[in-house]
């Protein structure tokens, strides 16, 4: 890491946010994202009965809409490169494998920061309706960016495994789904969980056979397997063992302007494992 | 059309390959292939599609790795991630069909490419330099997706010459070129030959005559011949012995 050529690093990041900035697409995905956002922060019923200056209806929905938006800028970040053979080009640049993977990143978590940014205008309708506690929205915000970086991460993992940019897509809502619904209910923390061994069996069977035919099928036997184990009575921990990676949890004390440590390392520690996994995704070339 | 038939330039060798084989699961894209190309002169690869030109130049550039054997380029190993970088610096590389980035201009992309290679001060000059060597200032601001191919492989001959690199991998820099265009290219080939060492892989017999001091001809992943062009051709012409060494491995 300390190795890493920031110029480099940077210049890839540049890359991403122009191509991204400079696509149509992009600007109809932060258009949708922002009015997503606004649309549940304050046309239900809920905001104005509580008569509360604070976005806590967003709250509970961000995860949910963030599992959608994010994969939508990540899913051609490998899928794209790949499909047009560029993946070729920049890997034999003189870069490192995780120089383009950080630069990746960031590119991409520039995209979703710059939509996060535009969507502060909730906080100026709250500050235009009410008075808003500034400390509760930085923490509520910083939350919301935390959870993207690590939507993001996620989302990159998905674009590694095809380079048809749809499949990107669901591989990346399924992943954050994963963080999304985990914790919720026993049912959804089993299922969150049998995803999860699943995604990470056929990354080891896509790593170890070298193709992608079957890690679909491979995951959904294993992931099938643990949920008839745990339906059973064979696996009664294993709803409860996946219960601690919901992203909701992890966020919702940012929403009540808390930031624990913990949480923090949460989504940090949570983005920087994907981030590896995406490095060690794009090495397999040289298996 | 110049026949190129000097001997090498050189004694020393640049590109180096040594029994280098790659598997994909059962498949040998690749077996035992062992050649050299010495410093200073052109090399062509020659060999029907699919008989491994591709996979031979994605080991050189260090983007893929072999199952077995090693490779040197101008003594350093591809395979290992530290002298890559170092290689990378010293190599120009256009891969198979000059993959672009299509929604860039080729400004941006000479950019982009010039700002990866940390070329710095020096990067207004040498996009100066191959945008003449290239003959690409007319189009420098169209997107590269409304380029003609053409133009395209241009681009991507002057992104992969950016950093004035002394050795070249050129993947079929002449596919997909109307006459006109593959003799403008064979030409630069010829003029870039005088101070690099060049790769190129083909599968026209006459691009070989065109450009090349050596010859390495493959099929099926096997190497068939390595020499110069005259010791290739022996008595008979270039065409009858290229079709007799793909028949020798057929029967």
């Amino acid at each position: 890491m300390l190795n890493f050529n920031f110029s480099v690093v940077g210049a890839l990041a540049k890359k991403e946010l122009r191509q991204f900035l400079s696509n149509p697409t992009g600007y109809v995905f932060l258009t949708l994202f922002i009015a997503t956002a606004a649309a549940v922060a304050f046309l239900n019923d809920s905001f104005f009965s509580r008569n509360l200056a604070d976005l806590s209806t967003l709250n509970k929905a961000m995860p949910a809409i963030l599992m959608f938006f994010v994969p939508a800028i990540t899913m051609g970040i490998w899928a794209d490169e790949r499909k047009s053979g560029t993946d070729e080009l920049l890997l034999t640049l003189p870069v490192r494998d995780g120089e383009v993977v950080l630069g990746k990143f960031l590119g991409a978590f520039g995209i979703y920061t710059v939509g996060l940014l535009f969507s502060l205008a909730n906080v100026g309708v709250l500050m235009y309706l009410g008075d808003p506690d500034t400390g509760l929205m930085l923490s509520t915000y910083l939350g919301y960016w935390l959870m993207g970086a690590l939507f993001v991460a996620v989302g990159m993992v998905g674009s590694t495994f095809t380079n048809n940019t749809t499949i990107a897509f669901i591989l990346g809502a399924l992943g954050s789904a994963v963080f999304v619904f985990t914790g919720t209910e026993s049912w959804a923390s089993a299922l969150a969980g049998a995803t999860l061994i699943g995604e990470f069996t056929a990354l080891c069977y896509y790593i170890i056979a070298g193709a992608n035919a079957f890690a679909g099928v491979v995951a959904v036997v294993v992931g099938g397997s643990f949920i008839a184990l745990w339906r059973n009575q064979l696996l009664e921990w294993f709803a409860d063992a996946f219960a601690p990676l919901s992203a909701t949890a992890h966020f919702s004390s940012f929403g009540e302007g808390i930031i624990r440590l913990g949480d923090v390392a949460f989504f940090v520690s949570g983005t920087a494992v994907a981030l590896y996994l995406c490095g060690l995704m794009l090495s397999r070339r040289h298996w | 059309m110049t026949t190129k038939t000097s001997p090498t330039k050189s004694a020393q060798v640049s590109i180096s390959a040594s029994g280098v084989t790659k598997l994909y699961g059962d498949f040998a894209a690749l077996q035992d292939v062992t050649f050299d190309v010495r410093e200073g002169t052109v090399a062509a690869f020659l060999g029907p599609n699919g008989a491994g030109k591709s996979t031979t130049m994605k080991i050189l550039t260090g983007y893929l790795s072999p199952t077995k054997g090693s490779v040197r380029m101008a003594g350093l190993d591809p395979v290992d991630a530290a002298q890559r970088l170092v290689l990378a610096r010293r190599l120009g590389y256009l891969p198979e069909n000059g993959p672009l980035y299509t929604d860039m201009t080729p400004a941006e992309l000479l950019q982009f490419v010039g700002d990866v290679r940390l070329l710095g001060s020096a990067l207004p000059r040498a996009i100066d330099r191959v945008v003449v060597q290239c003959d690409i200032s007319s189009v420098m601001s169209k997107p590269i997706a409304k380029l003609s191919k053409g133009f395209r492989q241009r681009v991507g001959m002057a992104q992969a010459l950016l950093h004035d690199p002394e050795i070249l991998i050129l993947d079929e820099p002449t596919s997909g070129l109307d006459p006109l265009q593959i003799r403008e290219v064979r030409k630069l080939i010829r003029e870039l030959g005088k101070t690099k060492t060049i790769l190129l892989s083909t599968h026209i017999l006459q691009e070989v005559e065109a450009v090349a001091d050596s010859v390495i001809v493959i099929k099926s992943g096997r190497l068939r011949f390595t020499g110069t062009l005259d010791e290739l051709r022996g008595q008979s012409t270039l065409e009858q012995r290229f079709y007799e060494l793909m028949d020798k491995e057929a029967a």
